[in-house]
């Protein structure tokens, strides 16, 4: 048994849809979900408004539809599961502690931002601060992971202190701005400014990187981390080359101005 | 790290301006408050101060300072952040050093100036806020001189552009405890730039009206913006004709803040001045125009349903 909503016109204005979770319609007969209350600006409106809903007491959430301007789908949601048939908006699983959250098609920014644990998976683009922390926090991620297939934007994973960010597609500037720990994967780059002024953590790139010049090259190694990395994500096809047979990570570390203790890997194949 | 000009005027022995152009954009700037000006403690004046200009090009403002540095465009932040390097002694590389357009004696003497100066005062202009990176090349800044408290006073000041730009920001800060960037959908002040900040509504086209005081977003902002400011009802207060009153739904003509009318100005340093009105004007002030629109919205009935109350986004966890 699902709970499934199809967007019957997308709002003018942001729709605010925390409920959108869950942990919410687990419980909830179709009558309490059709009535639970989403901000279409600042209106408080039921979300029969905007949604057609069928299924009920359920932690499986299916969405279709243009959702671009729903903001806070799966908003700290911590069990069961969201697939979306569409392009989602902002804070997409911000603050989730666990269940999983699957995206076919574009995502926007702050997605997954400061989650504790969970999964999220986005098939096509998705935007900046990923991971991120909020502003004036001082963490962003603390654990889990987000698999993005296509492009991201800005402040990738910026002060994140655990976890796992896999792009797939390019990355903009400050990937992994002042990282504290985790992971971030750049299966095709990034442009300038990656992992500025990072503490610790480590950002590994399939392709060569514009370095901040507040970076040391330290050595070329096949750390054996990366094989283990790679038995967990070929589940998701994707394959990070280890063997010293194929090539070598060139190791950068940084930044120097914090001063910090983080490592940018760079894949230099043979 | 900030203080009023009226410091730097009496203390400020080494000053730095980043990306910006004093002499002709605050043509008084120099002679009133930073290098012209003799005190107390620097009672030779101009020989007692050192200036130094950090810009992609050679300004007018250059030619007022001792060291000009002529950083490569688009490299304020790797600069800045190899600063924060050296001033920790830690090493970067002379390859890298010269990326950024500078030699290592440039950049040693610098550090060694900062390091012995008794107050020094970074002011940073649209050339370092505005380029590529925006708030981390200010966020770059304002962290060297915070971490310059290390070995010396310093402090940093944003170079306020025309108007009333600093009162805004001040206002919003005691009202609502965030300076721009503000949402009060749910009933409470909630911030996030980018996700709330002007520009960004208007071009993801989050708004379906806009209300603007004395300022010109329709010259100022990308196109996108200007063009979803023409779809949705736009009210503009402005006492001349602009590019925003030109596409604007409502123009109300007001008495201009400072020659017409009375009100408070801030300057940069966050200083409020009185402004003394020298002329009268058949218009009436801003701030009669939004309280009649106030009083006008008080009498439409309260938006949310009878006896309920906006929900905060964590209790609903």
């Amino acid at each position: 048994m699902t709970v499934t909503l199809h967007l019957k016109q997308p709002p003018s204005v942001p729709l605010e849809a925390e409920v959108l979770s869950p942990n919410v319609m687990a419980e909830l007969s179709n009558s309490e979900i059709r009535s639970l209350v989403v901000y279409h600006g600042k209106r408080q409106v039921p979300l029969e408004e905007f949604f057609d809903v069928e299924g009920e007491r359920s932690d499986e959430l299916i969405l279709h539809g243009e959702l671009t301007k729903v903001r806070m789908i799966g908003r700290a949601m911590s069990s069961g599961s969201i697939t979306v048939h569409g392009s989602v908006g902002m804070h997409l699983g911000a603050r989730m502690t666990g269940g999983s959250i699957e995206v076919h098609g574009d995502a926007s920014d702050w997605i997954g931002a400061e989650m504790m644990n969970g999964f999220i998976h986005v098939h096509g683009n998705a935007g900046g601060q990923i991971g991120a922390a909020y502003r004036g926090a001082l963490a962003g991620m603390k654990n889990g992971t987000i698999i993005v297939d296509g492009a991201a934007g800005l402040e990738v994973g910026m002060r994140m202190r655990r976890g796992t960010i896999i792009l797939g597609g390019p990355a903009v500037d400050f990937t992994g701005l002042q990282m504290k720990g985790g992971t971030i994967i750049l299966l095709s780059g990034a442009e300038i400014r990656t992992g500025a002024w990072m503490n610790r953590g480590t950002i590994i790139s399939l392709k060569p990187l514009q370095m901040m010049p507040t970076f040391a090259y330290a050595s070329d190694f096949n750390p054996t981390f990366v094989n283990v990395y790679t038995k967990r994500l070929k589940q998701f096809g994707i394959n990070l080359p280890f063997t010293a047979s194929q090539g070598a990570y060139q190791r950068y570390s940084g930044d120097l101005s914090v001063p910090g203790k983080g490592e940018i890997l760079v894949w230099q194949p043979a | 790290m900030t203080c009023t000009l009226g410091e730097v005027k009496q203390r400020a022995d080494f000053i730095v301006y980043w990306g910006g152009n004093p002499a002709e954009c605050h043509p008084r700037h120099f002679t009133k408050y930073t290098i012209m000006q003799k005190s107390k403690f620097l009672p030779r004046g101009r020989k007692d101060r050192t200036m130094v200009m950090v810009d992609i090009r050679e300004t007018k403002s250059a030619k007022a300072a001792n060291i000009f540095l002529q950083v490569k465009p688009g490299k304020d932040f790797e600069l800045i952040t190899i600063l924060r390097a050296l001033i920790k002694d830690q090493q970067v590389g002379d390859e890298q050093i010269a990326e950024t357009g500078l030699t290592r004696e440039a950049l040693d003497d610098l550090v060694q100036r900062m390091k012995s100066c008794k107050f020094g005062c970074f002011f940073f202009g649209m050339g370092l806020s505005m380029t590529r990176g925006k708030h981390m090349n200010s966020a770059a800044l304002l962290t060297l001189a915070a971490e310059m408290n290390a070995f010396t006073k310093f402090v940093a000041m944003p170079m306020r552009g025309h108007g009333n730009v600093t009162g805004a920001d001040v206002i919003m800060r005691w009202q609502t405890g965030y300076p721009f960037g503000i949402t009060f959908n749910r009933g409470y002040p909630r911030y996030n730039p980018g996700e709330f900040s002007t520009v960004d509504v208007l071009v993801r086209g989050d708004c379906d009206a806009a209300f603007i005081i004395g300022a010109d977003p329709g010259a100022t902002m990308p196109q996108p913006a200007i063009n979803h400011l023409k779809r949705i009802p736009t009210i503009c207060l402005d006492p001349h004709v602009t590019h925003t009153s030109k596409l604007a739904r409502v123009h109300i003509t007001t008495a201009a803040q400072g020659i017409s009318a009375p009100g408070t100005a801030y300057r940069m340093d966050e200083i409020p001045m009185p402004l003394k009105p020298a002329l009268k004007s058949p218009y009436p002030t801003d701030e009669e125009v939004v309280r009649r629109i106030n009083e006008a919205i008080a009498q439409k009935p309260f938006w949310l349903p009878e006896g309920s109350q906006p929900q905060m986004i964590s209790t609903q966890v």
